[in-house]
């Protein structure tokens, strides 16, 4: 657990509301000033609107929108420095809830180690998909059973931990997976993530029979593309047998569209966006490749390019909707959004720090080994003890998970001194480790997500919001601040 | 969509709570609202 960092930040939790003195505070300040003393720390931010800028709070997530000309006006003083001052002790208890006060709830289940794709940029090493072990079926049934005996001890009465299986390719053991989906049913929300290519009738339908979330790959709307990074051992490319289950899945309502942007797919993203808006698809993700592996790394593109595709990609899914009413949510866009305007309300936990990886999920192997998460699965160092042999209390304070659970942007150059850092979270760890030598470094990408934050300011300045997220996002939150 | 306003606010400020359930990494998410199980 981090202290807080913003020292006017303490106001509403533990000090004097009237006078706005932190109590037991030895710097007599009020907090009265922006920037100084206790003030509030407001940073402000070119978001490339033409109206607005953004002025930020980095400690707490706090963010609002000034007219330019207004902001010299703003942060001299006045209501909303005021308002925001008796929050932020507040807000500041919330981000550091969401980023040190969380228990695991779910799992990324690799059920077998082995793939019969071979795409250019998997994290998991080469010679664990060529040879890897299945997990048998009984000791798949056995450590269900051990993972829903934790989650009693961490997941509230009437919510359900989630275990996603995922891969290498989970249905090259199907046979298990499937036994233990109709075994534990109750007990679980179930997913699988799946390249799709053995994704026949009789799997769709028992998959949608148990309610199971299914998302499947495909990185472009034309083989010609799409073959270039997803293909099986032989080089032969999968685009003909992924459409073939978009098909069959068209109407269900649980299933997504991953897509990994590599310098193979950017410039044709836009394309992508209108044909999984064509066909239904109800929600993607569009991610960015992660460069864990060196091999990933031949076709990861630049920062800028990235972020210039990407954003027209979003520009074009709100065209798509204004055109037909329909909308194609992309999932990790969404999720920045959720960052600033309901920061507990997020789902992925990629783009916050310490990321969600040992601490909210964690992975499990095909041997019951255990890690932080999927994409250290293949790392030695970050294995942290055995699902069948260790109590997973103990695994989740190992040296292993602590050097990713304390891995904080606090601690990382440039993200110390960046307002947006609780929006972007410096992923990712894997990446920091193991492309740019430590988990105090950055990892693959920075101005991508620089870029991606300021879009989703755009978005909010222009009061777009509603049309990158999902009907009814808001339903169940309260308002904790409303200001202009 | 795109709402329409009269005149461009000085200061746009907001922000929601809830209770915190963020679970995912980004391979995947479970954010389908049709699903059965809660």
């Amino acid at each position: 657990m981090t202290a807080r960092t913003n020292p006017g930040a303490a106001a509403e939790a533990s000090g004097d509301e009237k006078s706005g003195q932190p109590a037991g505070r030895a710097a007599p300040s009020r907090g009265r000033f922006v920037g100084t003393g206790n003030g509030p720390k407001l940073q402000p931010i070119d978001i490339g609107h033409p109206d607005y800028v953004a002025i930020i709070d980095p400690d707490t997530a706090f963010w609002a929108l000034v007219r330019r000309e207004k902001l010299a006006d703003i942060l001299s003083g006045g209501d909303l420095t005021r308002v925001y001052y008796k929050k932020a002790g507040k807000f500041a208890d919330e981000i550091n809830l969401l980023r040190f006060g969380l228990k695991p709830s779910a799992v990324y289940f690799n059920p077998t180690g082995r793939c019969n794709l071979n795409c250019s940029y998997c994290y998991i090493p080469e010679e664990i998909r060529r040879a890897g072990p299945h997990m048998p079926h009984e000791r798949l049934i056995e450590a269900l059973g051990i993972l829903k005996d934790y989650f009693r001890t961490t997941v509230p009465k009437g919510s359900l931990p989630q275990i996603i299986f995922h891969g290498a390719e989970p249905l090259l053991n199907r046979e298990a997976v499937f036994a233990g989906i109709a075994a534990y049913s109750a007990d679980f929300r179930f997913g699988v993530q799946t390249n799709a290519t053995l994704l026949d009738d009789a799997a769709i339908a028992f998959l949608r029979d148990h309610d199971v979330s299914i998302g499947i790959s495909l990185d472009a709307a034309t083989p010609a593309v799409a073959d270039r990074t997803r293909m099986t051992w032989e080089g032969l490319g999968v685009y003909d047998r992924v459409i073939d289950a978009m098909d069959r899945l068209r109407g269900y309502p649980a299933w997504s569209v991953i897509s990994t942007m590599s310098s193979e797919n950017l410039r044709h993203l836009p394309k992508l966006a209108a044909f999984l808006h064509a066909r239904e698809v109800p929600t993607c993700l569009i991610n960015i490749l992660r460069c864990t592996l060196p091999a990933s790394r031949r076709v990861k593109p630049d920062d800028a390019t990235a972020a210039k595709y990407f954003l027209k990609t979003l520009d074009h899914t709100r065209e798509l909707y204004e055109q037909t009413g329909r909308k194609l949510v992309v999932g990790n866009f969404a999720n920045i959004l959720l960052a600033i305007v309901a920061p507990a309300a997020r789902r992925l936990m990629c783009d916050i720090s310490p990321c969600g990886g040992g601490r909210c999920f964690f992975a499990v192997g095909p041997d019951g080994d255990m890690f932080p998460c999927s994409e250290f699965i293949g790392l030695e160092k970050f294995r942290g003890g055995n699902l069948f042999r260790d109590q997973i209390p103990d695994v989740l304070q190992s040296e292993p998970f602590r050097l990713v659970t304390g891995r904080k942007v606090e601690d990382v150059e440039p993200c110390n001194r960046c307002a947006i850092r609780h929006y972007c979270g410096s992923p990712c760890p894997a990446e920091a480790h193991e492309m740019n030598g430590g988990m105090h470094a950055t990892g693959a990408f920075c101005e991508f997500y620089e870029e991606q934050v300021r879009y989703a300011f755009r978005v909010i300045a222009d009061e777009r919001l509603d049309d990158y997220l999902w009907d009814d996002w808001d339903a169940g939150m309260r308002d904790t601040f409303q200001f202009g | 969509m795109k709402k329409t306003t009269e005149k461009k606010k000085d200061v746009i400020a907001y922000r929601k709570s809830c209770k915190a359930k963020g679970t995912g990494l980004s391979h995947y998410i479970l954010m389908d609202k049709k699903a059965k199980k809660s």
